[in-house]
């Protein structure tokens, strides 16, 4: 891949919001509240890159992804994929291009429907196109079984196995099984919400070797998300860290590791063990105080602002905006001004 | 050679990449397992043999269930005894219990005593058993003799059983004077059935025409009559040319032409019942037989006559001589009918309503599910019986009624069914493939709560012939000449002490589907569901 295709983005998130309503009532339901789960977050993802996301659980990563592939209807903001806006397009403009967006899942032993065959799990993806009239007319009964056999193989799993249940694979194969579903409608970008910290640890790196690979060949671009930042670190070209519903930070994979800026990010970097037990001991680490609060109200300050250990009086009342660093790099923190 | 061939070059395709390994599929585990379950094995083998009876009944050598033998009222089973036996036997039981009384046939002070205490406590049938032994041995004895009249009775009685034939007209043929063809009648054009049928009585065609009209007048008239009950004879006469308009000229014909061979193979049976009389007499035919006779000129007619009292009732017969094992094979067909009619339909409503409401949520699921809460509110023997009594009491009004109400607990087990799994991550992986909806409950939700459904369906047979049967117990199902064995042992419940075997063996063959049906649904819930105590 040539430096200019890189520079292009593929997908763009604009202002995105997606709260859930909360109601109350009996008959007449009325909203008494909602909860952010996403609270307004903006980044881009180029083409043929790999962007991270990290955070603790329950800080909106997954709802992103999700709002991304209109699981959800955002509540505002738009998702703009190859020119299109997802959110607002008309049903069949937004299913035609969300062709191009597949998803990943992290229980492999949830994400496929037991009662399948592995080979009609796969060709599910392509079988629902066909029905739709949106695959081309060439797409036959045929070559359907054709690319199921070759996707399996293109994953790692013999193809003899086509005719298998979930049931009687182990969790990597069963991640294989997802991954070639995902892969069936040759997509562009790929969603992963998780996709090894279900698996055991050497399982984790044969699934992460063959995601690397598969990008390398079919030039595909992710979205990762994970809370171990070491798989992050090894994936990802780009990474946004994520709180309560809002990025914190967001810069290239290297400067981030070497150089975070955000006090989140410090906090969350130094959460990590390092696996040197010299170290480890002689090392600071920064231990946040409280829990993350609830996602329920609104907040008109830094949304770190209740754990940050830096806390100014600017903090409470002012949204910090991203603010960019250096050409790869951008924070949301008043420290910075 | 060439096919020896042939099987090598298939053989020698078969490498490691082409072969294909079948996986065990959930359904087949749960198949497996249930093998494995004796109970449930021996339940499916009655179920099956049950169903091929009520299936096969039409074809199985058993007396019409319908067929009315007013001699044979109330005989006892038997495996051994023809009926004309037994007839006997009843009848000398009969003779020597008034002699009995009539202190003609003496006893012993002891016995008694011991048939008085019979008859205090109305055990009637013991003391024709027992006086018919008594008896018996007193004739062989020579200590009893019977009177002129009672010798009369039973010569009548044994001519009666000789003689007495049934007949029965299988084909009417008309040949054809100039070409000498033989024609089945039944299969002639309608016009020249009534020409052969006045040529037959010897009148014109106009008369028997007007005859045959007049007859289907009244016969539609009757069945309007039984419809509507309560109307004026002008309001009769407008339903009746109602529904004379709305007849086809196909379904007039078709009526004219059954009228009108009724009446062919009657006189048919008529002759016939006279020529064999003196041949079952005097004993020179041997019953049963097969026989062509001549009505009249060209006319002739195959018959079939049989000796009635030859016939064997295993089950016995019921208070109007019809034999009740056809009767509660034919019972067990309109019961199981009703068992899985009524489940299937239900189990379908409940499927779709269940499954919307449990998927699509929000307001639809409580729209279904208040509807579902107050039919559950409302009795639900009384709303069957008031669909019965609106609609009309016959067995499709019945499938019907019961399937409205029964929904209610299938859409609810589905709902929290669907509810459960809606939320797992392979329907999220479907739902970010852009599955419409109706793909999503049918292909993913629904399949994944089927075992839940078939085992609930199975468990719910039973409890739908339970109910048909105590709508047809109250007189609200089944009407006859049709049975099931709900009215069949509605029927039952009036001679209990005098004719157990009519309680009995419908209950009998009842009990024992619920039973195995219940069995088979218990091992099917074990099975579909391997975390169960019965883990194989």
């Amino acid at each position: 891949m040539s430096k200019t295709t890189e520079k292009r983005p593929l997908l763009e998130v604009k202002d995105l919001k997606q709260h859930f309503p909360i109601e109350s009532g009996f008959i007449m339901k009325r909203q008494i509240g909602a909860v952010r789960a996403v609270d307004g977050i903006s980044f881009t993802v180029n083409e043929g890159e790999t962007l991270g996301i990290v955070g603790e659980s329950g800080c909106g990563k997954s709802t992103t992804v999700r709002s991304i592939a209109q699981l959800y209807k955002p509540t505002s903001g738009s998702v703009i994929f190859d020119g299109i806006d997802l959110v607002n397009a008309p049903r069949e403009q937004m299913l035609d291009a969300r062709k191009n967006i597949q998803m990943i899942f992290q229980d492999p032993y949830a994400s496929l429907d037991p009662r399948m065959t592995v080979r009609t799990i796969i060709a599910e993806p392509l079988e629902i196109y066909r029905t739709r009239g949106m695959l081309d007319a060439s797409v036959t009964r045929d070559v359907i079984e054709k690319r199921v056999e070759e996707l399996m193989e293109r994953v790692g799993l013999n193809r003899a196995f086509k005719n298998r249940y979930p049931h009687e694979f182990s969790g990597g194969q069963r991640q294989r099984i997802g991954i070639a579903r995902a892969l069936a409608l040759n997509p562009k970008i790929i969603l992963a919400d998780e996709p090894v910290s279900a698996l055991d640890v050497s399982i984790q790196s044969q699934i992460l070797n063959l995601l690397h690979d598969l990008q390398k060949e079919l030039g595909l671009t992710y979205v990762f998300i994970a809370h171990d930042l070491a798989v992050i670190e090894y994936i990802s070209t780009r990474v946004a860290v994520m709180y309560l519903g809002k990025i914190m930070e967001l810069s290239r994979s290297s400067d981030l590791y070497k150089n975070p800026l955000h006090p989140y990010t410090k906090a969350l970097l130094s959460a990590a063990p390092i696996p040197d037990p010299v170290i480890e001991r002689k090392r600071q680490r920064i231990i946040l105080t409280g829990d993350v609060p609830s996602p329920n109200k609104e907040r008109f300050g830094c949304y770190f602002y209740d754990r940050c250990p830096y806390k100014m009086e600017k903090c409470k009342t002012n949204i910090p905006p991203m603010k960019r660093m250096d050409e790869h790099h951008e924070v949301a923190c008043w420290l910075y001004e | 050679m060439n096919l020896f061939n042939k099987k090598k070059t298939k053989l020698e395709a078969t490498n490691e990449f082409n072969q294909v390994v079948v996986g065990n599929s959930l359904t087949k585990d749960a198949w497996r397992r249930l093998k494995k379950n004796k109970m449930a094995v021996i339940s499916v083998v009655i179920v099956s043999i049950y169903i091929l009876l009520a299936i096969l009944a039409p074809i199985l050598p058993i007396y019409p269930y319908d067929e009315i033998i007013l001699d044979h009222q109330h005989l006892k089973p038997s495996l051994s005894k023809t009926s004309g036996e037994l007839l006997t036997e009843k009848k000398m039981a009969d003779l020597y219990t008034q002699a009995w009384r009539q202190g003609r046939l003496k006893v012993t002070p002891e016995e008694d005593d011991m048939l008085w205490a019979w008859i205090d406590s109305s055990n009637a049938n013991k003391v024709w058993d027992y006086m018919f032994i008594v008896g018996s041995e007193q004739i062989a004895d020579g200590t009893y003799t019977f009177t002129s009249a009672e010798k009369r009775t039973i010569d009548n009685l044994e001519k009666k059983l000789k003689t007495d034939l049934q007949i029965t007209v299988k084909k009417v043929w008309h040949t054809n004077q100039e070409t000498g063809k033989k024609d089945n009648v039944a299969k002639l054009p309608v016009e020249q059935v009534v020409e052969i049928y006045a040529e037959m009585v010897g009148t014109s065609v106009e008369i028997v025409s007007e005859q045959y009209e007049r007859e289907i007048e009244q016969q539609l008239v009757k069945v309007i009559m039984a419809q509507n009950p309560d109307l004026t004879p002008e309001e009769y006469l407008l339903l009746y040319d109602k529904e004379l308009e709305s007849m086809s000229e196909k379904e007039h014909d078709k009526l004219v032409k059954e009228n009108v061979l009724a009446k062919i193979s009657s006189r048919a049976k008529e002759i016939a019942s006279k020529d064999l009389k003196v041949a079952a007499t005097d004993e020179s035919a041997v019953f049963p037989l097969d026989k062509e006779i001549i009505i009249q000129g060209s006319l002739s007619a195959d018959v079939e006559a049989t000796k009635m009292h030859d016939r064997r009732y295993y089950l016995g017969t019921d208070y109007q001589g019809r034999d009740m094992l056809s009767r509660i094979i034919y019972g067990g067909q309109v019961s199981i009918a009703i068992g899985f009619i009524g489940t299937i339909t239900s189990v379908f409503i409940g499927i779709i309503l269940g499954a919307l409401a449990g998927y699509l949520g929000g307001k639809v699921d409580y729209f279904i599910m208040r509807i579902v809460d107050i039919m559950y509110g409302l009795p639900y023997m009384l709303l069957v019986i008031i669909a019965m009594a609106i609609f009309g009491r016959n067995i499709l009004n019945l499938f019907f009624a019961l399937a409205i109400i029964s929904w209610l607990t299938v859409s609810r087990m589905v709902r929290g069914q669907i509810m459960s799994l809606k939320n797992q991550e392979f329907i999220e992986a479907a739902r970010s493939m852009g599955a419409p909806t109706w793909r999503i409950i049918f292909r993913h939700l629904v399949p994944n709560s089927l075992s839940v459904i078939i085992v609930f369906s199975t468990l719910r047979i039973p409890s739908f012939i339970m109910t048909e049967s105590f709508l047809s117990f109250l007189g609200l199902g089944v009407q006859a000449p049709y049975a099931s064995w709900g009215s069949l042992v509605g029927d039952a419940v009036g001679g209990m002490t005098l004719y157990p075997w009519k309680l009995f063996f419908p209950a009998a063959a009842m009990t024992i589907f619920l039973f195995a049906m219940n069995f088979l649904g218990d091992g099917l819930r074990d099975a579909f569901d391997p975390q169960s105590k019965n883990q194989l």
